[in-house]
């Protein structure tokens, strides 16, 4: 497996990781940080991240690709964190029905089929439920920082964040 | 308390999937994960979810076409350390490069001549010595039409202070030298000059933005004011 060799020590399994989800890893995070200088430093770091707790992944606990672009999401939050800014692409709030709604389809790395799919059952969301995703996501925005720049009950954040991910997830991993 | 007694911060587990919860909140959450199989498959579930929209919405862009170089060179240089070194010798070369990571190579460089044979030396040194970045990005640069055989370079870009290249090179000819430049659209800049040959660093004089190309000729020993031959090697930034 791909994820054993690479925590063998292989460095080539490295680039077959990277030649599989090297792309959406990349696109990810060229959303997530201010420009592609940002990105490629950040996936260096991400596929190190890698390198160091691949003996770590549990296949029974997730896909590779999950895996993989949750480290990449954690090493752009950090990075956000120590350079002290979210970056000049920080995500505003008019912006934010665009970001899922209008997800730029990458063919190369998503099935077509299965990326409009994605794509509808994003777009079927309920659009307070679809920003409230959109913020935390991208934006790396805690549901208490939502509520108070949304002037939103907490309460009502969370239940939207909870109903989002609910609806996402009957129409994502139940229909495989 | 039994799993079945304890409560299942069922709740919760969404905005813990998207990063969303409060500190004290992802703290509990997480112990729970830590011992309890239900719920880690049901954020195995969310996450599949989520990621799965977040490749949808990933930006469309090709990335550098040398990433991938960078990140295999980068731990294939590691795996040659680790074999040949010993535990002390791994912990040690390990630490982080400090601030003059420069300097801070070319003693790992003469360790490394001292300490290795001959055949191995030549085979893993450049390897090594990429190893010995520990904090910052490598660019690979490509070799180009009238590059000697086994020329190969890359560019360290620290994340503080100055960019510096890593060379394996030939020994330049008498009154010759090796010159870096930094190429800001088409216009070439000196950014630093090596007689050396064998594995050595230049680090580069001249500021490095985004978008630059980095490039080596072979001009006189004194130095150009603009490049006299064609790239050996070059990579962009």
């Amino acid at each position: 497996m791909l994820v054993e060799r690479i925590a063998a020590g292989n460095a080539e399994a490295l680039g077959d990781l990277y030649d599989r989800y090297g792309r959406v890893a990349f696109g990810m995070l060229y959303r997530m940080l201010p420009g592609p200088e940002a990105a490629e430093e950040v996936t260096q770091d991400a596929f190190h991240a890698v390198w160091r707790r691949a003996d770590s992944y549990r296949p029974e606990r997730g896909r590779v690709r999950t895996w993989l672009l949750a480290i990449c999401r954690n090493a752009a939050i950090d990075w956000r964190r120590t350079r002290g800014k979210r970056g000049e692409r920080e995500v505003s709030f008019d912006a934010a029905p665009e970001l899922l709604a209008d997800a730029k389809v990458d063919e190369q790395v998503v099935d077509a089929l299965r990326a409009e799919r994605v794509r509808k059952a994003v777009a079927e969301l309920p659009a307070e439920q679809r920003d409230v995703l959109s913020l935390a996501f991208w934006g790396g925005y805690s549901q208490s920082e939502i509520a108070a720049r949304t002037n939103t009950p907490l309460g009502t954040v969370k239940s939207r964040v909870r109903l989002g991910m609910t609806k996402l997830r009957e129409r994502l991993v139940d229909e495989r | 308390m039994s799993m079945a007694e304890e409560r299942h911060p069922t709740e919760d587990l969404p905005a813990y999937t998207l990063g969303a919860l409060d500190e004290a909140e992802r703290i509990a959450v997480a112990a729970h994960l830590e011992t309890c199989d239900r719920c880690a498959h049901d954020l195995a579930q969310f996450e599949d979810a989520l990621y799965e929209a977040a490749a949808v919405g990933a930006v469309r862009a090709d990335p550098p076409r040398d990433l991938r170089t960078g990140i295999v060179l980068r731990h294939r240089a590691r795996v040659a350390r680790s074999t040949e070194w010993g535990t002390r010798a791994r912990e040690w070369l390990a630490r982080p490069v400090p601030l003059a990571v420069p300097l801070a190579l070319a003693v790992l460089l003469v360790l490394s001549f001292v300490a290795v044979g001959t055949a191995r030396r030549e085979a893993d040194t450049y390897a090594r010595a990429l190893a010995g970045v520990a904090d910052g990005r490598v660019v690979a640069l490509g070799p180009q039409k009238n590059a000697p055989a086994d020329a190969r370079g890359a560019l360290v870009i620290p994340r503080s202070g100055d960019a510096y290249l890593v060379l394996e090179l030939s020994s330049p000819p008498n009154g010759k030298a090796w010159e870096a430049w930094v190429i800001k659209g088409q216009r070439p800049v000196a950014a630093g000059l090596s007689g050396s040959g064998g594995l050595f660093t230049i680090v580069l004089s001249a500021p490095l933005g985004a978008g630059d190309v980095v490039a080596i000729t072979l001009e006189p020993a004194v130095g150009s004011s603009a490049p006299t031959s064609d790239p050996v090697l070059a990579g962009g930034t």
